[in-house]
């Protein structure tokens, strides 16, 4: 009997715990309506406190880019609070130069909605949507490569610039258990507006890749947002430099196929870099174009070409390669997609035969 | 650590042993070799700083290693919750003498030199201390 009331007496402590946190918790953190100005008036949206900046835009239908779906391991979302975002946390801080600091940014997903907030983003981010697509084709490119075609349901359509991306939400998956957002640049020509492609390379442990590459498969829908990005072509100039690297041949795919299709006076060189033969892919797709279009060049060079490849066409580092091709910068536009380091390689040889850095435009993995 | 925080797999891998056996065990290991952890990871940031000076291509290295490094977009955080963020980037790493490959990533890096963390047995990037070492020419 005694056991029997002390096992009662503690559940019923414990009972009055739970209720009182669960009203503390009720109280304490409901911050009731608040109001987001965007722009100055331009927009102002009634939102439920308690939430991020990301997530209560996202639920508007303002689509900030973000590669990471708010865990703060992308750095992208950045958003400039004129005020009422609190302190700057330890998670944002890696991220924000001193300028941007100064300047109120703050990483959107960082920054919760605890009372009215007013913020500042550029007027494109208002053309980004949301839709549902289907995934109609998967084509393997190579040992680590896949391109996808995704269609839109409902006969939507789409508008975008070639080298722009898209951002798409994975699900979950054997032991993953939430969805993971990333980015991809689209692989497409943008006339084609009733779909799109992505190129996805393997990141070895990679949420959304490892989904892509093993789970994903044709009929499968999945929420994307987009057009993202400004990794697009600047029209003062007739002659385009490309150079790219793995994944990073999505955006110049699409922006030759978008002048070709056009028909522009443009002279483009497209300089791709793999380590072996099994790394290109693309190479028929390219050189059709170059028997089509004389003003267009295409250049792969293998840096560690292997004995089977029977390699015939350039090799080493595809910086040096481009170095024997161009003499000047010329009024020229380099477009650059790839790693880091193939990137400031290759800003370095383009400013080191004069090539103005302001009209050296990358998308840097 | 678990999967689907960060990476696909998690960090622990299919490793029973807690966290705190994990580190103490690999501690005990690298200590036996008369090594700290920030000599393995120096080693390791020597190669990967090597094979970043030549993107896309094999580095060799002595006549006996062969270095490759791949850089993917985006950033890692440190699961330790220090707010150290490193790139996506994996260095592949051929001991022609040893005939043997092993993998890592700049995540890695910082999670052997600052933590002592190898990542639980069964995962992708671990390599056990020792044979680490061995492969890294730090011991014979």
């Amino acid at each position: 009997m005694e056991i029997l009331k002390t096992i009662l007496s503690v559940t019923g402590i414990a009972t009055v715990l739970t209720v009182l946190i669960i009203i503390a918790e009720k109280f304490l953190n409901n911050y009731g309506e608040c109001k987001i100005d965007i722009n100055e008036g331009e927009k102002e949206l009634a939102v439920d406190g308690g939430s991020s900046l990301l997530t209560s835009l996202a639920a508007n239908k303002i689509f900030i880019p973000s590669a990471c779906g708010g865990k703060a391991t992308c750095g992208m979302c950045k958003v400039k609070v004129v005020n009422g975002a609190g302190p700057l946390l330890p998670t944002e801080e890696p991220y924000l130069s001193p300028e941007e600091r100064a300047a109120g940014v703050r990483l959107s997903c960082q920054v919760k909605i605890k009372n009215d907030i007013k913020i500042s983003v550029p007027e494109e981010l208002f053309n980004i949507r949301e839709y549902q697509a289907t995934i109609t084709s998967v084509s393997e490119m190579t040992h680590d490569i896949i391109e996808y075609r995704f269609e839109f349901d409902d006969g939507e359509d789409i508008s975008f610039k070639a080298g722009q991306y898209m951002q798409i939400e994975s699900k979950p998956y054997g032991k993953v258990k939430e969805k993971a957002t990333r980015a991809y640049s689209i692989s497409s020509v943008p006339s084609d507006n009733k779909a799109f492609e992505l190129i996805i390379r393997r990141v070895p442990g990679g949420l959304c890749t490892t989904y892509m590459h093993e789970h994903a498969k044709v009929g499968d829908k999945m929420r994307v947002t987009g057009p993202y990005g400004d990794f697009y072509t600047r029209d003062d100039s007739d002659q385009y430099i490309f150079m790219a690297g793995g994944s990073g041949l999505a955006p110049i795919k699409s922006i030759v196929m978008d002048i070709v299709e056009k028909g522009l006076d443009k002279k483009m060189i497209f300089f791709f870099g793999a380590v072996t033969k099994k790394d290109l892919y693309h190479t028929d797709f390219f050189r059709e174009i170059e028997e089509k279009y004389p003003d267009f060049k295409y250049i792969p060079a293998l840096s560690n070409p292997a004995p089977e490849d029977n390699w015939e066409g350039e090799t080493g580092l595809v910086t040096d390669v481009m170095k024997r091709y161009v003499e000047s910068g010329n009024g020229r536009h380099a477009y650059l997609c790839g790693s880091p380091g193939m990137i400031n390689a290759c800003i370095k040889v383009l400013t080191s035969i004069d090539f103005k850095e302001s009209l050296i435009y990358y998308d840097k993995f | 650590m678990e999967p689907g925080a960060y990476t696909a797999h998690g960090f622990i891998g299919d490793d029973s042993r807690s966290l705190k056996d994990i580190l103490r065990a690999d501690n005990e290991a690298v200590e036996n070799m008369d090594l700290t952890h920030k000599d393995i990871a120096a080693r390791m940031k020597y190669f990967t700083d090597v094979g970043k000076e030549a993107p896309d291509s094999v580095v060799i290295l002595d006549g006996i290693y062969e270095v490759l490094v791949d850089d993917h977009r985006g950033f890692i955080p440190c699961p330790f919750a220090d707010y150290a963020k490193e790139l996506k980037t994996n260095t592949k790493l051929h001991n022609r003498d040893k005939d043997k490959d092993i993998y890592w990533s700049d995540l890695n890096i910082h999670m052997i030199g600052e933590h002592g963390f190898y990542e639980g047995q069964g995962s992708f990037f671990r390599t056990e201390p020792v044979e680490l070492a061995r492969i890294l020419g730090l011991i014979e």
